[in-house]
């Protein structure tokens, strides 16, 4: 399959706001070293993400795209996260509709319960 | 409501292949509830086209917009100042909606993207089933308001075939018995007497097989 997102393109992370209540201090060191390389797209919870959401981001320049999701049985919404995983496969099955590799959308739970800075969980993915 | 599944996207994509300048427009009513071509279904095949046609090193531009409704012209109308702009026009609505759009824009070709099924109803958020042929010749009231000719895979009018399986039809068992459904009904309902009426076999004739059918309603009208 081919990848037709931009090799020089930027890292999109969709994440649940209730995984760092401090989210938007502790993402901003991380926009400031990288600027456009990568840009953050805080959500109230995993569950409120939708196909269109990856599709534009890889629309606007994003290499690869993180969605990152509360542990199993610990979104506060109940089922948001569930919601969530499905929501990526059906976008990962439009991308693979088009022949895409499907590998640019990934859902990345976190581990152990929150806070967790959302800026040590980017790190650990551009890593 | 009408119930629509979006083609394959490798048939959409050969269909309009031709041309460089296209506007999907989706449809806010039916096909919307289903899931089939409302405004976000709209914006994932417009960003679909955009994204395979970057993939491709091809220029095609693709803008889309999402109208109330497709089968009714006064929406239809909203198009005028922009349809000039493209080569085609990639419809999300059901096959109504797709027919009149080309009666009111006749001068562009208009693409179907989606395969119209079936009149259904939700039964829960992202299923719907199929309810309703459009027969004509409505009867549910003398069946428990089940619908013998969607619901019945043999379009039984007077009992069950005896096929079935622990209220399961022997077409497909993951369908229950319409039938068996009926019955339950009318017995819960006190209507079971009804059955030893026979039903007599449905007269296509009078709703069926003379083309579109049409309803003029002259009260309707504006004069």
């Amino acid at each position: 399959m081919s990848d037709s997102t931009h090799p020089e393109g930027n890292v999109a992370i969709f994440f649940c706001r209730q995984l760092d209540p401090e989210q938007d201090a502790n993402r901003r060191p991380l926009e400031k070293e990288l600027g456009s390389k990568v840009r953050f797209f805080p959500l109230p919870c995993s569950g409120r993400i939708e196909a269109l959401h990856f599709l534009k981001a890889l629309e606007t320049g994003a290499r690869k795209v993180y969605l990152v999701a509360c542990p199993e049985g610990a979104c506060r919404y109940g089922q948001g996260n569930v919601r969530a995983r499905k929501r990526l496969d059906f976008a990962k099955a439009l991308i693979r509709e088009i022949g895409l590799a499907d590998d640019c959308l990934e859902l990345v739970t976190a581990k152990g319960p929150s806070p967790i800075s959302i800026d040590d969980i980017a790190r650990s993915l551009l890593a | 409501m009408i119930t629509a599944e979006r083609k394959p996207f490798a048939e959409i994509k050969a269909a309009v292949a031709p041309y460089g300048k296209i506007l999907v427009v989706g449809c806010g009513t039916c096909v919307a509830e289903c899931a089939a071509g409302g405004e976000k279904e709209t914006a994932l095949l417009a960003s679909q086209l955009r994204l395979d046609a970057r993939n491709e090193a091809r220029t095609v531009d693709v803008k889309e917009v999402t109208l109330d409704r497709q089968c009714i012209y006064e929406f239809i109308d909203q198009l005028f100042p922009l349809v000039d702009q493209y080569d085609a026009i990639l419809s999300l609505g059901c096959g109504a909606g797709v027919q009149a759009m080309a009666e009111v824009l006749p001068k562009i070709h208009i693409v179907p993207a989606l395969n119209t099924t079936s009149i259904s109803e939700t039964m829960e958020q992202g299923v719907w089933r199929e309810d309703c042929r459009g027969c004509g010749d409505c009867k549910l009231d003398r069946f428990a308001d089940i619908c013998p000719i969607t619901r019945c895979a043999k379009g039984l009018f007077n009992g069950p075939c005896g096929g079935s399986k622990e209220g399961h039809c022997e077409v497909d068992p993951d369908v229950p018995c319409a039938w068996h459904l009926i019955i339950t009904r009318m017995e819960e309902t006190g209507r079971l007497e009804s059955m030893s009426e026979i039903e007599p076999p449905a007269d296509w004739s009078r709703t069926q097989g003379k083309g579109p059918r049409k309803i003029v309603r002259e009260d309707q009208k504006t004069p």
